[in-house]
């Protein structure tokens, strides 16, 4: 009797033990068609390495705007998950609500931090106020895209440099009797292309917390846009649909972000693709946005145990194999130097689509948030304005601009 | 004896007073569950939504300012907002009478069948079972400009006859089909053909319910005082019989066409169709509210949907109560 109370004891201790050793924290990232197959890539690996941490997948952020919301509205609600994926230009609101928690304690704590990969000018990226509170994952660039075969039967050999040269080649293309030459992605997630023709010209789409909208290169950048859209006589396509007909061979030239180049890879019909840099106004640009997201820390756990399995899952999908995994995966850059420079020295040459933004690294700039709780709303203004120029409804440039000043002045803090 | 006559009734009183007390008290602790849940669930958050609608609240914030009427004053000052009430109205407007009037359109033509009337029945009713989020994306597949099946169906007539009589057609093969979700002309008239496609099966269903509740003999009546044709039948006994299901049916209609939201979130998750032609109240209130965090706009759009909402429900109860029964 004893000796089988004992057992139970004992055997009761035992299961209390490997309970306590699992750990599971919970963590949610954007944009599945883009980077369910990288996380799958990852886990094997992850799993092995630490088989006690097991981690929970939400369900995916459909954007990053949706992930800023998600996440706002579970810390209310409280339930946040331990580790989230945002986009670069949404970090700032989640640090500034608190949400957000430094990593600085963590990076502490590392004695070969530098050595694992992580550099100054990434991890800039998610520094605010002298504090580490994000570890950049996945860095993109615009770049355009090319059907050569498209191209070639239009006559077009050379990719272009400029904006005039892309519309010079629409105007060969529209002659050789292909109907839609191209699509410029201005629908893109937080007026990325906006901002981008803005850092084009080196111009900060937010300076001081305040919008430049006013700034004689947004009306410039404007004007280009409208250029580009009616001298191509581009569709108002929406940016699925766009990249759908562009890997059905339907469009000639697409100018998006290099992260979707994995996606475009995998459903590519019968054409040859090649990558270009992101053509400038007049001359080449002077420097491009960051898209991209960053692994930040949001748990609520007091648990010290939570928070150490939080932190190696962030550690390990940002550096190593599991970064690299990154750049296999997607047409992301994985922001790491060991992983870029040791594990992927290769893989470069061979992929020579993903070299052309590693090749625009130096031009990276900020991806900047609009200051105050009106930040998305004012992300619409833009995005409203820029479709009114898609769209033929604003002909006047210099009306838009003054109408989307006003409008963005009344959302802003203090406006 | 006299003394204790008078206290009979008293104490009879007295009986039942207390009985009936009791019984009240049973019905409100019996009503109390559901009354609670209706609180809890209806009206609570209908009177915060109501007060939040006059700050500024943003989600995450920890506190808010009163703003007094000022988002409302936005709701009917802004352009965007014009836009909001003006692809809402174009939608009911359109979808209610189409829906409607098709819905007792196929009921009658199915009433009349002899035969296959299941099938009939299933084929109307298929979309309204679907989930219009999930059709939503078929449509869009089937919208798509170059890679889909309806201007791939449209080209096929190309180079027909169907050029000379169609000018549509003539513009379309000269240059291209439209871009139906993009291009601002369509976008609106695209969701209110789907709206009808997924909605006219359920007044269908309704209609054939009140077409079974009139009287055989009312038909035989009416023939014999001289309503020969099948159009005075149908002015003179079919509509009038029907007339509690069709306000039913328009009331029901209305709602829900004020409700639409599926499709549009599904065709533009930002921005509410191309130059915000689609942008509809439902849409609205989820953009302000859960995308951009802005309780506050989010708030004054829901309860001035709400108003909209309990005024069709008032005009209904009015012409209920008017005895549009026919007895």
């Amino acid at each position: 009797m004893k000796t089988a109370l004992s057992a139970m004891a004992l055997a009761l201790t035992a299961t209390a033990v490997v309970a306590e050793d699992t750990v599971t924290i919970e963590f949610a990232y954007p944009y599945s068609h883009l980077f369910d197959v990288t996380y799958e890539a990852m886990m094997p690996a992850f799993k092995e390495a630490h088989p006690n941490i097991d981690v929970k997948f939400r369900a995916t952020y459909e954007s990053y705007e949706d992930g800023t919301n998600t996440i706002l509205r579970e810390a209310v609600s409280g339930n946040l998950p331990d580790v989230t994926m945002q986009g670069l230009n949404r970090q700032q609101i989640l640090v500034d609500k608190g949400i957000a928690k430094s990593l600085e304690p963590f990076i502490a704590k590392e004695t070969d931090f530098a050595k694992d990969g992580y550099h100054d000018a990434m991890l800039s990226l998610s520094t605010f106020g002298e504090n580490v509170h994000g570890l950049p994952f996945s860095v993109s660039l615009p770049v355009g895209y090319y059907n050569m075969d498209l191209l070639k039967e239009a006559g077009v050999e050379t990719l272009p440099t400029t904006w005039d040269e892309v519309i010079g080649m629409c105007e060969t293309m529209k002659a050789n009797g292909i109907d839609n030459p191209i699509f410029w992605g201005w629908n893109i997630t937080g007026n990325w292309f906006m901002q981008a023709l803005m850092w084009s010209q080196d111009k900060a789409i937010v300076e001081n917390g305040v919008v430049t909208l006013d700034s004689p290169e947004a009306l410039a950048a404007m004007e280009q846009m409208q250029k580009i859209f009616t001298k191509c006589e581009m569709q108002n396509l929406e940016w699925k649909a766009a990249l759908s007909s562009f890997s059905a061979g339907e469009i000639g030239m697409i100018f998006w972000s290099t992260s979707a180049l994995g996606a475009v890879e995998r459903s590519q019909g019968e054409f040859e693709l090649k990558t270009g840099p992101f053509p400038g106004m007049d001359e080449t640009p002077k420097g491009l946005p960051a898209g991209g997201n960053a692994a930040m820390l949001t748990s609520a756990s007091d648990d010290p145990k939570v928070q150490e399995a939080a932190w190696t899952w962030l550690k390990f999908i940002t550096s190593g194999e599991g970064a690299a995994e990154v750049a296999k995966t997607t047409g992301y850059m994985p922001p790491n130097k060991a992983a870029n420079e040791v594990i992927l020295a290769d893989f470069y040459d061979q992929n020579p689509n993903k070299q052309t933004a590693v090749d625009q690294l130096p031009l990276l700039r900020d991806w900047l948030a609009y200051p105050g709780d009106n930040g998305l709303a004012i992300t619409q203004v833009i995005y409203d304005g820029i479709e009114r120029i898609v769209t033929g409804d604003a002909a006047d440039m210099k009306e838009l601009q003054q109408d989307m000043v006003e409008e963005v002045a009344d959302l802003m803090p203090n406006g | 004896m006299p003394a204790i006559e008078p206290s009979l009734p008293v104490a009879k009183t007295k009986a039942v007073a207390g009985h009936a007390a009791k019984e009240r008290r049973a019905a409100w602790v019996l009503t109390a569950p559901a009354l609670t849940l209706m609180v809890i669930v209806l009206l609570a958050p209908v009177i915060i939504a109501g007060l939040l609608s006059f700050t500024n609240y943003s989600l995450g914030n920890s506190g808010f300012d009163w703003v007094g009427t000022r988002n409302y004053e936005k709701l009917f000052t802004r352009a965007t907002y014009e836009k909001m009430f003006l692809a809402t109205l174009t939608y009911v407007v359109t979808v209610v009478p189409v829906s409607v009037g098709l819905g007792l359109g196929t009921a009658l033509l199915i009433n009349s069948l002899g035969r296959f009337r299941e099938i009939y029945k299933t084929i109307y009713f298929l979309p309204v079972m679907a989930t219009l989020l999930a059709m939503a994306i078929a449509w869009e597949f089937m919208l798509h400009p170059s890679i889909g099946m309806v201007n791939r169906t449209l080209e096929m007539g190309c180079g027909t006859f169907l050029e000379q009589i169609w000018p549509f057609m003539a513009d379309g093969c000269a240059d291209r089909f439209p871009v139906w979700l993009g291009d601002k002309r369509y976008a609106i008239w695209v969701i209110c053909f789907i709206g009808v496609w997924q909605g006219f099966g359920f007044n269908m269903v309704l209609y054939l319910a009140g077409l079974t509740s009139v009287h055989r003999e009312l038909y035989h009546a009416a023939e014999m005082d001289g309503a020969k044709s099948a159009w005075e039948r149908f002015r003179l006994v079919t509509w009038p019989a029907l007339g509690p299901t069709t306000v039913f049916v328009v009331t029901i209609t209305c709602i829900r066409a004020f409700q639409v939201f599926d499709t549009i979130e599904a065709f533009w998750p930002q921005g509410g169709g191309p130059n915000k032609s689609t942008y509809v109240m439902m849409f609205a209130i989820f953009e302000k509210g859960i995308q951009q965090n802005l309780i506050g706009v989010g708030s004054a759009i829901t309860m001035l949907f709400l108003a909209f909402v309990m005024f069709l429900t008032l005009i209904q109860r009015w012409l209920v109560e008017r005895k549009v029964h026919y007895k």
